[in-house]
């Protein structure tokens, strides 16, 4: 009875062993479904261990060892299969072997065979598709009960003599048996349980995440200002249960939602250091409010203390940043810490996704603003009355006319492409003025003055027809006194500067003519030439507008790629 | 020989018209005009039997420009356009006449001969008329194109029809009887119209008539007889 309970009493030491395992980082490897052979070694070591263990705590029984020994190698067998069963039963076997006694030899031999048997197990369940239930503690159980009972039959068969070894077997074998098949179930559902707390933690991080992504797609597909902002950070939050979220750009705040709203003011400039570094060296930054706290510049009644700051950036370039706060009776959970690096990554996505689209969009319309031009019904019908009334009066007149027709025409139609000189557009602007100066005859005047150093400028097509276009509506229009319209094109500063300049002063921002002409020209230079060139209107009314284009001086030496 | 006056933007279109008009021997051309104030006060002092009409022109387009012209002395209207899909749907449609540019005169044969007709039939002109948005005002060397929710009031003396904005008084062409009619301004004195969005305060007289203060603390006189409908208007 005695024998029982020590037993018993080693089996409840490896239960220890068993939980301290599990919350160790050498746990890891069981968590995942996949056993690398870096975890299997990693398992022998720990079964092998564990097995010896057995014999050292084992209990001298007429010159031979009650133990726990078994417990190692039928677990490593069914967790990994039976070459790890194996070899820990051979280890443990080997070291029980050196160990000495009557039963040395059976003893050895008994532990591999074990660890086979566990394996087998694996085996089989692998075979009919039930790998799940390897972690069954019920099954290391039964498995235990047949292991030991085969340890028995072995000793009995091997060890001699042959009445000593029956003797041995009738005092330990239903003490061993038990104490080995409850530690081993008892072992196998600490591991089991260890397994399904991070599966239900993983299975929550990742329904959070997903439900996170979900609610905020295509938020910011609507431009990244303060309503989205503030839908988004109410979303972060509920979602999160944060004590608060603030979103930034890179000067002020556009929402804050949760506590301390009362003095973090959307609007108000970005009052931090923290944020202001973030924003700068485009890095995360985290204060745990243990080590470090978070100290709010704006109220000292705060009760936020720490935060995570992370940058959103859109293709490289920091835009914002998304902040999660938490009071100071809070703990910052690392999953929240996580989560908010990975609500900032999938924005900076949807940022720069929805960033594609109105570039797509962009180059869509301008496309079917060229294609109008090709082929204006207005412009050629109107231009065509003109030839037919000047025919009447100068034949010669006429037909020069035509001329410029054709060649406007044909320009208008076979320009595929994407850039040209200023040359070739000042040509084709020349065709389509010379005509409209003839339809509108002495209500129109056109002036230009170009540095002939600049036409080998390279432009994005179709930049000047539009605006000039513009211009003479607007010059014609409304005025009872001649139009004039104004074209200069200079350097300032390193830069090409073409202007564009009428005397009507009529110029209209919110109407869609005058506001879509400019803005895809001025689009299409910045999508070329990048953001620091484009076009741009300055109206005084009735007076004049200027609408003034700037193109980078550099591609001037470019122009053999593009002649060619 | 039929009095015609034509209206276009463009000076050689309105030539080529004219040197067809011609040739017909059928009309006789009374004026040309390339703008909208110069085409209302030609209509109002020549009273052309036909008005050729080109739709596109910047500003007050050829459509906008019937609205402003009195009933009384509206002329038959030929739309000319260069291409107007819509717009020559809806002539079709309404059995308007409308010439193509550049003009085929075999074509041109054919309205004359519908004009004759009409003439002769003295058939009404059934110009569906639409609210008048802006105004057309003469500003020192340009067309000023006035909304009508800008207007204060509009007065009309021997002198002609002003109408008075926050950027000043302007003539205008257009009759307080078509404004009336085609706008929301509404009659308050044989010679006033106001915009009843712009009324301040009402000040009642003792003869039963009331006078009118506007935003600009601009006075209107209402007189007797419209007093009832002004203060129908402001629902008192």
């Amino acid at each position: 009875m005695s024998l029982f309970f020590s037993l018993l009493q080693t089996m409840s030491f490896f239960l220890v062993v068993g939980y301290l395992y599990c919350k160790s980082p050498w746990f890891r490897p069981l968590a995942n479904d996949h056993l690398a052979v870096k975890d299997k070694i990693q398992l022998y070591f720990f079964f092998s261990g564990l097995s010896i263990l057995g014999t050292y705590l084992g209990h001298p029984v007429q010159d031979a060892l009650a133990n726990t020994r078994a417990i190692g190698p039928v677990l490593a067998g069914m967790i990994g299969g039976p070459l790890l069963g194996t070899a820990v039963g051979f280890t443990g076997g080997l070291h029980r072997f050196f160990q000495g006694g009557f039963t040395a030899f059976s003893c050895g031999l008994s532990t591999t065979v074990e660890g086979l048997i566990g394996g087998m197990l694996h085996l089989y369940l692998a075979r009919t598709n039930r790998l799940q239930d390897i972690f069954r503690p019920d099954y290391a159980f039964l498995i235990t009960i047949v292991s030991e009972i085969a340890q028995m039959v072995i000793i009995v068969a091997v060890s001699r003599p042959f009445s000593e070894a029956l003797e041995l077997v009738r005092i330990i074998a239903v003490p061993m048996i038990f104490t080995s098949s409850c530690g081993s179930a008892l072992f196998m559902s600490i591991i089991r349980d260890q397994r399904e707390m991070r599966d239900r933690a993983a299975a929550e991080f990742l329904s959070r995440a997903l439900n996170i992504a979900e609610r905020t797609l295509g938020l910011f597909t609507r431009g990244f200002d303060a309503k989205t902002a503030e839908s988004m950070a109410g979303i972060i939050r509920e979602e999160t249960g944060v004590s608060a979220v603030a979103i930034t750009d890179t000067e002020k705040v556009l929402s804050f939602v949760g506590l301390g709203s009362e003095h973090h003011l959307p609007g108000t400039p970005i009052s931090s250091d923290l944020t202001r570094n973030a924003i700068e060296e485009n890095k995360v930054v985290f204060v745990d409010g243990v080590n470090d706290t978070f100290v709010c510049p704006i109220s000292d009644k705060c009760v936020l203390n720490s935060t995570l700051i992370v940058p959103l950036t859109d293709e490289n370039r920091v835009v914002g940043t998304i902040k999660l706060y938490e009071a100071k009776n809070k703990r910052f959970l690392n999953m929240n810490k996580s989560l908010g690096k990975g609500i900032a990554r999938l924005l900076s996505n949807q940022l720069l996704i929805s960033r594609y689209e109105q570039q797509k969009n962009l180059l869509v319309t301008a496309e079917l603003k060229i294609l109008q031009a090709q082929v204006n019904p207005h412009f050629l019908f109107n231009s065509l009355n003109t030839i037919v009334a000047i025919l009447r009066k100068d034949a010669n007149r006429a037909r020069e006319l035509l001329i410029h027709l054709s060649v406007f025409m044909r320009k208008n139609l076979n320009r595929k492409k994407e850039l040209s000189t200023l040359e070739e557009e000042l040509a084709h602007v020349n065709s389509y003025l010379t005509i409209e100066k003839a339809r509108y005859e002495n209500r129109l005047t056109v002036v230009t003055d170009i540095d002939q150093g600049l036409l080998n400028l390279t432009l994005p097509a179709f930049t000047l027809q539009p605006l000039i276009e513009n211009a003479i509506k607007h010059g014609i229009s409304n005025m009872l006194e001649p139009g004039l319209v104004t074209i200069k094109a200079y350097r300032e500063n390193g830069t090409a500067i073409i202007d564009i300049e009428d005397n009507a002063g009529a110029f209209l921002e919110k109407s869609n003519e005058d506001g879509l002409g400019i803005r895809i020209v001025d689009k299409r230079i910045k999508l070329v030439m990048g953001n620091s060139y484009g076009a741009q209107a300055h109206c005084v009314p009735h007076e004049k507008t200027l609408v003034r284009v700037s193109i980078p001086m550099e591609d001037v030496s470019h122009d053999s790629r593009i002649n060619s | 020989m039929i009095r015609a006056l034509i209206v276009d933007d463009e000076i050689h279109a309105r030539d080529e018209l004219e040197a067809l008009l011609l040739e017909t021997r059928s009309f006789s051309v009374v004026g040309k005009c390339d703008n909208a104030i110069g085409a209302l006060e030609t209509v109002k002092r020549d009273k052309p039997q036909v008005i050729f009409l080109d739709i596109q022109m910047p500003g007050i387009t050829g459509l906008e420009l019937l609205n402003m012209i009195d009933e009384e002395i509206m002329p038959m209207v030929v739309f000319v356009t260069a291409y107007d899909v819509y717009a020559i749907k809806a002539f079709e449609e309404n059995a308007f006449d409308y010439l193509l540019k550049p003009v085929d005169k075999h074509r041109l044969a054919k309205t004359v001969l519908k004009l004759k007709k009409k003439l002769h039939d003295k058939s009404p002109n059934a110009i569906p008329g639409t609210e008048i948005r802006r105004i057309p005002c003469v500003a020192s060397n340009r067309i000023k194109l006035i909304p009508i929710s800008e207007v204060e009031y509009i007065r009309s003396n021997a002198a002609g029809v002003y109408l008075v904005c926050s950027q000043g008084e302007f003539f205008t062409e257009i009759t307080l009887k078509v404004l009336e009619a085609r706008s929301n301004l509404i009659r308050c004195h044989k010679q006033y119209l106001v915009n009843i969005d712009h009324v301040d305060e009402i000040v009642l007289q003792e003869n039963q008539s009331a006078i009118i203060q506007t935003h600009l603390k601009k006075v209107v006189p209402v007189s007797r007889r419209y007093l009832k409908k002004i203060k129908d208007e402001l629902g008192i």
